[in-house]
Formats: structure tokens, C-alpha cells, sequence
């Protein structure tokens, strides 16, 4: 159900044109989180109406999917601002502020949520933002069961009290003001039009939502692939200084897009390499951003079967990963991981970093019967084509594993490929990144550690009764005993990493973008990676 | 060899190769074998040796080429590519120029419909572009150094076939063939005793000249991740890593870029001069 948005991050630093390779970067809007409806008195100083179009270079196409129920892929660059959610998270101040919904309130420990709606906003299509919309929005996409939709997983069954009332009954306690601010099938839309109109929705010509851009032309497999322009009718209303037309420029080589946000050509590159990074700092006309992100580098070793099926052997490979190597020479572009859940999100955990001891690999090696005085030891382990970074902690490995008589097969693959490798439990190692849906770490452990009998993204094969027990407590906690769900977080990265060995976390990718220095308004949120939110931005002046 | 008169035209014209341009060639190609045969004594550094706190140092002393992403030393990594890429070279033209000249010298001596049999399949892999069908064939199999060689050799072999079919076919008519078959000297035997040698020259003017052609090919292949693999050092492996860097760090491309174009144009010269020296019109100058 992920691979698109797998796919996505498979390429970060990749720049193989041919490789189906993505980077994922990522930002958002900032802190206020809401736009203000703009009453009678605005602002007190005269601006000029902005006719100019804001360039985004995004390093593959944009669109895969225009259904904002599945969608789960690149377009949540464009998607979130044609789409908006009942809620938004704000990274920064990490809270949850008020979008579609004006207010919420919870009962019954979590189970029961209410949503008061903002009134008087407008889908593109014409129609009026009501409660009942919304439930059919949400109902659609939960029956769509595709893309994201597992979010909604907790909902019994939504009612509508009056016109802006919605009253979600939950089956178990979950985190709706979180869920509802997912970057992903958390899109309040016109179901009704967008079924009436289907053909029209899949081809780009019409959407659906509620966002201060709507659809002004999308021409699959073209350079300029998409462009946006601004809905009159917005909620929010505009000011002239705002950018009224957006456009999405496809540029997959880094070195390209540098070169044209230099020139001016486009307004923002969502992922430089550290080096052209470090330029851009020094580049006039260029405002160099970096933002840590969401996002983490999962090293996953094989549980059950194979010569990793030791600990020990599990182990010795997460004391021979070279993690201050590692992120010396990502040169900025990584900072080192000290658990699964990534700094700024509930359960992130300090003094778990983790450090290169090789010496203690080997006696671990030796323990289990390989080692230099043993047999040689062949792994095989499967990373993302095209991924630079990942191709580094390749070579890092294999050279420290070296020393210890590992010989470590390592083999580039595209995404689907690995996957389909990996759903068979066809390797010893599985390098994969993980970012969550909505700000809130709880996937790493359901999607990545919870055991399954069909494997999706468990990769590590983990079966352990206690650690889905305490996984399936997670959301009830989150809901209604933050400091407890804190806990509980810490004590299962203890359990997962360091007694089961399952994963070596070497680090958190940081976010370098670069964008030309006349934008102002430009604020990085992880919690939805590579997004830019226009409608915030704009010229100097 | 001496044994055989009929190789004369061969032994004749060798000696001519002093063309200064094929010498020039020759010689460069000598130096980049002798490079890659001798890496372990002349590269500075072990070519797997990784620094990722010295990663991206620029050309200095310790590192005459520099250092790439890993920290590794880059002179070591070319010199080590060098064996790898000439490794490549060497197995796909033995292997493609064995099976094309065999498969060519039949059907040429033999025609009808064992030509025709012969010919026909030669056309079907000469049908598809020759980097497409590398390209498809690396796809579906492994990535790996033994997939690149594979690949080529599939798309190489159908040109020495054409190649020495059609000269054998006109050696075949030769007085001194049918001589041998009015002896009763059976057919193997003279194809392998008087068309074969005899078909040779252009053959190896061919294979010379594609010795630069193989070594793009490989690299091309690597360079879209269908080749050699991480770590092993290989030039257009070497090219991929560093072309994202080339505005910054511009050693890390260049070097392994310029061994590929060094290459090329040494194996190219050396063809072409080895064409003009056994040239039988220029005999006559």
C-alpha cells in the first residue's frame, strides 16, 4: 500500500535519470498554521497585485494519482494546496492547528471525537463545505482502502449532529486531531462531483477541494508538468502580494536545477546535494534552508531466517556501521539517529546513539561461530538504486565488515524489485527509509515491527507477541496519556534495537533546499515532506 | 603460423604496422595494461579503503586525483578500474570475435543453406540496436561485472560472423581452395587451415577498432546501474557517483572520464592505423 510513497523516497540523492529514483525532501508552510480570513482591515501597507508565477523543481514527475483518497505518492507537493485536511500540523510549534475545523474536542478516553467545521468555505467545484461533505469525503477514502486510507482505521462510524458538526465514535482510542492533519488521505473533497466527474479527476482537468489553488493545466510526461492557480472563492481570501499562479518544473538532474534557480528560472529546488548546498549558501540571489526531517534510514536485518537469525550476528552488524562516518560524510545532509522515532515527534528517545565498535563485532562474530578465525560469512543485502547516501553506508559496510571476514553482497535495486525480493524474505539486510504519515511515529512500529503474517513492510520479520501487544496499545496511550505513550515508545525502541537487534538507525535526513532569495515567507514542515505552502509565500518587495 | 603460405598476406603486411599513429596507439595502450596489470604495486592506496572523515578532499599530495564520496583514493580507484574495464574488454572481444569468426567462416565456406541458417540469426541480433539489446539483456539479468560481459558479447559476436563470412565466401572460390578440396582435404580441415587464416586481417582491424566500443559500452552499462556494482571500482561506475558532483568536486568525474576517453581513443588510433597499415590499395603507395 506504500510503494508509491516508497518509491518516492527511494532516490534522495540519487540522481540516475533512468533509475525509477525520487528524492524526498520536503517542507511546508509554517508556524500560525492557518491562514486568516482576510476581514475588513488587512494589511495597513499598499502591495502591488504579484502576477508572478512561483517555479518549483521537484526532481520527478509530480503526479501519479489525482484521487485524494489514494492518492500516496510525489503529489502531495501539489495535492496540499488544491486539498486541506480538518486539521494541519505545525512542526515547529508541534501542535495541531485548526484548518477545515475551527475546534475539536474529544470524550469517552480518546474514543469519541468532535469537530466543529469553519463555515463559509467553498469547494472548487461550487458546493459548500458542510458536514455532511466531509463525512462522505471521509467515508469514500476509507472505502477506497487504498493509498493512506489505513489512517481512518480506528473509525466506527461518523456522525453529522447539525451542518458543522462532526462527531467521529471510535472503536479504539486514537489521535483524530493528528489523524486528521495526515499529509496523506486526510482530504476533505467533493466526493459527489468528484464521482460524477471521474474521468475528468484522473486526467487533471478538475479537482475537488477546498485549497487556495485549484488545477490550471497538468500535462503528464512535460517538463513545466503541472501548473496551479489561485481559487477566487478561497476561505481565506488573498492578499495582491500573494503568488496567484504556481507551476511545477521537473527537473531530475540536481545539477540542472541548480543551475536553474540561479539563473531564476525556478523559485525553489526541493533537495541539493550537501555540496551544491554549501554553494547555495554562498550564492547570491539563493537562500540556502535546512530543516532536520522527519524521515530515518531503517537498516533491517533478517529475524528469521539466515545466518542473521543469530542476535548476535544481528548484533555484531550494528556495531560494525560506521554511524559518525557515516554522517561525516554526508557533510550535513544527516544527523545521527538515536532511535527509531526521529527528533520532534513523540517518543523520540536520547543517549540510544549508537557507535562504530568493531572490535566488539568481532568478539560478537566469534560468538556465533564466524569471524576472521572462522568461515567467511556472505550476506546479501538490497538498498535503492540511484540513492547516493545509501550507496555510501554500502560502502562503509562492506569495508568495515571486511576487516571481520563478512563479505557483504550488496545489490542496488529498484524499488519494486527490492520490495518483491523483500516480501519473500529473500535477503539478510533491507536498507529502506521510513517517514510517517501524519506527525506521529506510531507507523515505524505498526507498518515496520508489528508482526503480520503476510509481510508488507516488516521487514525485519519480527515476531514477537509482547511487541505487538504493546503496539497495539500505542494509539489509546497517545490519545489520552501522552506521557505514558512516551514511555512506551522509549521501552519498545529498547526491546526492538538493542535486545532484538531487529535494526540499525544510523541516521535522521536533513532537509537542504535552496530557493531564490527574493521569497519570503518560507517555512520547512516535515510533517509533510517536500511541500511548499504558497498561498504563505511571497516577493520581496 | 610459418607452416602456412597461405597466411602470407598477413605475415607480409604486419611489419607495415609503423604507421605512427597506430605505434602511438599501441603504446598507450601498452601504458593503460600495464597500469591496470600492476595496480596493486602502483596504487598508492587498497582500492576499497574508506575515509569517510577525509571524504571529497581535492587533488593534493596524500591523494594525487583526490578523494570520492567514501573518502576513497581516486588515483587507486582509476588504476583499479583500468583492470576491470580491460578485463571486460578482453573477454567480450575474445569470446564475440571466437564465435563470429567461427560461425562466419562456416556459413562463408560452406553457403547455401547453413550460410543462410547462419546468417539469418547474425541478422536478427544485428536488427536491434546493439546498446539496446545490452541494455535489455543487462536488465534482465543480475547486475554485475559478468552481466556487462555477457551483454556485449550478445551484441557483438554478429559482426565478426558478417564480417568473415563474407570473406571467406570469396576466399572459398580461390584456386588454391579448390586445390586443396580436389585433393580431398576434408572441409574442416581447409577452413580451419586456409579460409580461416586467411579471413583474418579485417577481423582484427575490427577487433581493435572495438576495443574502444566495448570499453564505452561497459561503462554505459555501469553508469545506468546495470554493470559493475558498488564497490568495485569500475570507471563509468566511477562517472555515475561523481557526475552530481562535477560543479563542486570536479575530480571525482573527471579522472575516470578521462581514463574512458584515453582508452577509447588509444584503442580507436591503434584500429585505424592497423586498417590503413594492411589496407591492400595502400600497398601500392
Amino acid at each position: 500500500m506504500r510503494w508509491h510513497k516508497r518509491l518516492l523516497v527511494a532516490g534522495i540523492a540519487g540522481v540516475v535519470a533512468l533509475a525509477a529514483s525520487a528524492c524526498a525532501g520536503g517542507q511546508v508552510r509554517g508556524a500560525g498554521g492557518t491562514p486568516q480570513p482576510s476581514t475588513g482591515g488587512t494589511q495597513a501597507t499598499q502591495s502591488t497585485e504579484n502576477d508572478a508565477t512561483f517555479v518549483y523543481a521537484p526532481n520527478l514527475d509530480v503526479v501519479t494519482d489525482w484521487d485524494p483518497a489514494t492518492s500516496y505518492s510525489n503529489e502531495i507537493i501539489a495535492m496540499t494546496s488544491i486539498y486541506e485536511g480538518l486539521t494541519r500540523y505545525d512542526a515547529e510549534a508541534k501542535e495541531v492547528r485548526p484548518r477545515l475545523a475551527t475546534e475539536w474536542s474529544s470524550a469517552d478516553e480518546g474514543k469519541e471525537w468532535t469537530f466543529k467545521l469553519r463555515q463559509g468555505v467553498k469547494f472548487h467545484t461550487g458546493a459548500t463545505l458542510d458536514a455532511e461533505a466531509a463525512k462522505k469525503a471521509i467515508e469514500r477514502t476509507m472505502k477506497s482502502g487504498g493509498g493512506a486510507a489505513y489512517i481512518w482505521s480506528a473509525v466506527d462510524k461518523i456522525e453529522t449532529p447539525d451542518a458543522s458538526t462532526l462527531k467521529f465514535t471510535l472503536k479504539y482510542a486514537a489521535p483524530m486531531d493528528l489523524i486528521t492533519s495526515s499529509g496523506y488521505a486526510a482530504h476533505i473533497y467533493d466526493a459527489e462531483a468528484l464521482e460524477k466527474n471521474e474521468d475528468d479527476v484522473k486526467n487533471g482537468k478538475l479537482d475537488a477541494g477546498t485549497g487556495p489553488y485549484t488545477i490550471d493545466s497538468w500535462q503528464k510526461g512535460q517538463e513545466t508538468e503541472l501548473t496551479l492557480k489561485a481559487f477566487d472563492d478561497y476561505w481565506g481570501g488573498w492578499r495582491p502580494e500573494q503568488y496567484k499562479k504556481v507551476a511545477f518544473r521537473v527537473t531530475p538532474e540536481i545539477t540542472t536545477a541548480w543551475q536553474l534557480l540561479q539563473r531564476g528560472e525556478v523559485n525553489f529546488v526541493q533537495r541539493l546535494n550537501p555540496q551544491l548546498f554549501e554553494q547555495a549558501g554562498m550564492t547570491e540571489g539563493v537562500q540556502a534552508k535546512q530543516t532536520p526531517s522527519f524521515q530515518n534510514l531503517l537498516v533491517l536485518f533478517n529475524t528469521a531466517e539466515g545466518p542473521t537469525k543469530d542476535v548476535r550476528v544481528r548484533q555484531a552488524l550494528q556495531h560494525a556501521i560506521d554511524y559518525d562516518g557515516l554522517v561525516a560524510a554526508l557533510k550535513g545532509s544527516a544527523q545521527k539517529a538515536g532511535g527509531l522515532v526521529p527528533p520532534g515527534l513523540l517518543g523520540h528517545t536520547t543517549g540510544m546513539e549508537p557507535k562504530q565498535d568493531l572490535a566488539k563485532a568481532q568478539e560478537l562474530l566469534q560468538d556465533a561461530g564466524y569471524g576472521p578465525d572462522n568461515a567467511e560469512l556472505k550476506l546479501t543485502l538490497t538498498y535503492a538504486q540511484g540513492d547516493e547516501d545509501q550507496k555510501l553506508l554500502v560502502t562503509l559496510l562492506t569495508a568495515a565488515l571486511k576487516k571481520v571476514n563478512v563479505t557483504l553482497e550488496a545489490r542496488a535495486m529498484a524499488w519494486n524489485a527490492q520490495w518483491d525480493r523483500g516480501k519473500k524474505g529473500d535477503q539478510d539486510i533491507f536498507v529502506m527509509y521510513w517517514f510517517p504519515d501524519y506527525a506521529d511515529p506510531y507507523s515505524w512500529f505498526l507498518n515496520v515491527f508489528r508482526s503480520a503474517d503476510e509481510v508488507s513492510f516488516n521487514l525485519s520479520y519480527l515476531k514477537d507477541e509482547a511487541i505487538d501487544k504493546a503496539i497495539d496499545g500505542l494509539p489509546q496511550l497517545t490519545a489520552t496519556d501522552q506521557l505514558a505513550a512516551d514511555q512506551a515508545y522509549a521501552d519498545l525502541q529498547k526491546k526492538i534495537i538493542q535486545d532484538e537487534a531487529a535494526v540499525a538507525v544510523p541516521y535522521v535526513q536533513t532537509y537542504q533546499r535552496a530557493l531564490t532569495a527574493d521569497v519570503l515567507g518560507y517555512v520547512d514542515n516535515p510533517a509533510y515532506p517536500n511541500v511548499v505552502s504558497f498561498y504563505d509565500l511571497k516577493p520581496a518587495s | 603460423m610459418s607452416a602456412l603460405p597461405e597466411a602470407a598476406p598477413l605475415r607480409r603486411t604486419l611489419p607495415r604496422v609503423t604507421d605512427r599513429f597506430a605505434l602511438a596507439g599501441a603504446v598507450l595502450i601498452a601504458l593503460i595494461a600495464l597500469a591496470a596489470l600492476l595496480a596493486p604495486w602502483l596504487a598508492p592506496h587498497p582500492p576499497d579503503e574508506v575515509d569517510p572523515f577525509a571524504a571529497l578532499r581535492p587533488p593534493d599530495a596524500a591523494h594525487w586525483f583526490g578523494t570520492d564520496a567514501a573518502g576513497r583514493d581516486v588515483l587507486t580507484r582509476v588504476l583499479y578500474g583500468g583492470r576491470t574495464s580491460l578485463f571486460i574488454a578482453v573477454t567480450v572481444l575474445a569470446v564475440s570475435a571466437t564465435t563470429g569468426v567461427l560461425l562466419g567462416v562456416v556459413a562463408g565456406y560452406a553457403g547455401g543453406w547453413v550460410r543462410d541458417v547462419i546468417m539469418r540469426i547474425t541478422d536478427v541480433f544485428l536488427a536491434f540496436p546493439a546498446l539496446l539489446l545490452s541494455v535489455a539483456l543487462a536488465v534482465v539479468l543480475q547486475p554485475s561485472v559478468t552481466t556487462v560481459i555477457v551483454a556485449i558479447a550478445v551484441t557483438w559476436w554478429p559482426w565478426y560472423a558478417r564480417l568473415s563470412a563474407s570473406m571467406a565466401a570469396s576466399i572459398a572460390t580461390r584456386p588454391y581452395v579448390d586445390a586443396a578440396r580436389c585433393l580431398g582435404v576434408p572441409a574442416p580441415m581447409i577452413i580451419l587451415r586456409h579460409v580461416l587464416p586467411n579471413s583474418l586481417t579485417p577481423v582484427l582491424v575490427q577487433v581493435s577498432l572495438d576495443g574502444g566500443g566495448v570499453i564505452l559500452t561497459a561503462a554505459a552499462l555501469s553508469y545506468l546501474g546495470l554493470g559493475a556494482q558498488e564497490p568495485t571500482a569500475e570507471w563509468g561506475l566511477m562517472v555515475e557517483q561523481g557526475q552530481s558532483l562535477f560543479t563542486t568536486n570536479w575530480w571525482v568525474v573527471t579522472f575516470p572520464g578521462l581514463a574512458i576517453l584515453l582508452t577509447a581513443f588509444a584503442f580507436n588510433v591503434l584500429g585505424e592505423g592497423l586498417r590503413n597499415a594492411l589496407d591492400p590499395r595502400r600497398i601500392v603507395k
